[in-house]
Formats: C-alpha cells, structure tokens, sequence
C-alpha cells in the first residue's frame, strides 16, 4: 500500500517529458500559454502543414498537457497545467536534492577546517 | 560521424567550497563525513563504502516510514581530483531497479566529479550522463535536463500563465 500511495493520482511523467522533448511540441505551448487556439492558428507561425501540427498535438493531448474542444470544425486546443506542474515538480526535487546537499557540505567543511585549526579532527 | 559521446545529454553542475581540496576529497571518500552532508536534510545510511574500481558505495536515505536506496559504483578513483561512478535506484536488496517516479528515467546514470584547487578554495564539477541507455531514457533526460538548467526558464514562465489561467476558471 505504501509504495502505490504516492504515486496513484500522478500524471505520467514519462510521456510529459517526452513530449516536452520536442522544440515544436514546446513552441505550441508557449502559443497555448496566450489562449486557446485552432489547428489554423497553431499552424501560422510555424512552417508546418496542419496534419503535422495535428499529430504534435495528439502527442501533448496523450501526455495530458493539452485538451481540445467539442467543437467540430475548429477543436480549439488549449493548455492543462497539472500535468506541466507535476514535472516541474520532479525537477526541482533532483535539483534540490544535490543544491541542498551541497549546501550541507558547505557547513560540514566550516566545521572540519574550524576542528583543523584547533587539531581536534 | 564521431559524435555519438557528445549527443547524449548531459547534466553539469558546479560548485565552489571555500576548503583545500584534500578536505573536499576526504567528504566525498570517508563514510562518517558523506553520511553528514549526502541527502536533504534526511537521514542518510552508508551501508557500504569502498572507494576504489570497482567497489560499491550503497546508501539509504530515510524519508519518513518511505526509504529510498541507490547502488552507486566507482570506476575511477583520482586522488583528490577525480572520481567517476554509476548511479542507480536500487530496490532494499541493492539490485539497479526502476526510478518509482518515472519508469524511463535512465536506469544508470554515468556520474564524474572533477576537484580543482584555486586560492584555497576547490571548484567542483558534476556531470551526468545516461549510461547504456535506451533511446526512451536519453529522451527523458533530455527533456529533464532542458528543465534543470535555464532552459526551464521558458516552462516556468507558462506553468505560471497556465496557474494564472486555471485560478481563473
């Protein structure tokens, strides 16, 4: 029970960053991030067909990073967070990880050079 | 094509200690001192210690009732310049086992810590690259790694249009 409880309600981190792998998949959020928007607009700026956006966004809507609408002709897509968070999430515990226990040896070496000095290490 | 090393992604971190390098090296080689600053504010256990080729360093952390174990081995050891090891998740009998967080996080990664000494202080370099990898690994931590260093910046900035905008709703 303990090992399933921390991880039961977690978006799949695996398939969120490999969609994040993808400069294109990344340039699309940042257009999400201002609103939702049609395959068309997504497809404008970009020089990308609007099959090939399609299917970058049929790999973000997999990883839960984006959702599209009900609406038949345009199925605006627009952006979900949780799973983005998640991720970020992740990040900043194996980056805080080695930054804190740096952070430690700082103060393990203060002392020990403080011991030196006095010739009690 | 002889680019095959220089592809993989790689993670580097570094640090400046305001210590002699042989006092750096002594907290990176001597069980009672690793066991004092490895981990986050978490209890750390050295099950084991042997710092030459080939040797093993397995350690537990204890993060409440959940503990969390990894298996490192030494394949270089530099006195007091150089150490190179491979990392895993271990399960509590010390086999490399799966990160329980994310299944393609690389099973090992290929970690070299290079020590050089300036004005009585020594710089630290930390690099990581997936090891043995499959494809699925190195893509996740590529992407991982994008994240860790500035490239996060971007990802920050619309995580928090994308918070702003779900307050909204």
């Amino acid at each position: 029970m303990e090992s399933i409880s921390y991880a039961k309600s977690e978006p799949n981190l695996d398939a969120v960053f490999a969609a994040l792998a993808d400069p294109t998949r990344r340039a699309i959020l940042s257009k999400l991030a201002a609103g939702e928007a049609s395959v068309k607009d997504i497809a404008a700026p970009f020089d990308m067909s609007q099959p090939a956006v399609s299917k970058h966004l049929r790999v973000l809507e997999e990883a839960g990073l984006v959702a599209r609408g009900v609406d038949k002709q345009r199925r605006p897509a627009r952006l979900k967070a949780e799973p983005m968070a998640a991720a970020a999430d992740w990040l900043a515990e194996f980056k805080a990880f080695w930054s804190e226990s740096f952070d430690q040896l700082d103060g393990l070496l203060d002392d020990l050079k403080r011991a030196e000095k006095k010739g009690t290490y | 094509m002889n680019a095959a090393a220089n592809e993989l992604p790689t993670y580097v971190l570094e640090r400046t200690f305001d210590a002699p390098r042989d006092l750096v090296w002594r907290t990176f080689t001597e069980a009672d001192l690793l066991a004092r600053w490895y981990g986050p504010n978490i209890e750390t256990v050295i099950h084991q210690l042997d710092v030459t080729p080939g040797g093993l360093w397995l350690v537990e952390m204890k993060m409440g009732e959940r503990s969390g174990y990894q298996r490192i081995e030494y394949s270089e050891v530099k006195p007091p310049e150089r150490l190179v090891w491979l990392q895993s998740n271990a399960d509590a009998d010390w086999n490399i086992a799966p990160n329980p967080m994310m299944a393609d996080w690389p099973l090992t990664l290929l970690t070299t810590v290079t020590f050089a000494e300036e004005n009585a202080k020594t710089n630290m370099r930390l690099t990581w690259v997936p090891h043995e990898a499959s494809e699925a690994e190195i893509a996740c931590f590529a992407a991982a790694v994008q994240g860790l260093d500035k490239g996060w910046a971007a990802g920050m900035a619309i995580l928090e249009a994308m918070l702003a905008e779900l307050q909204v709703e």
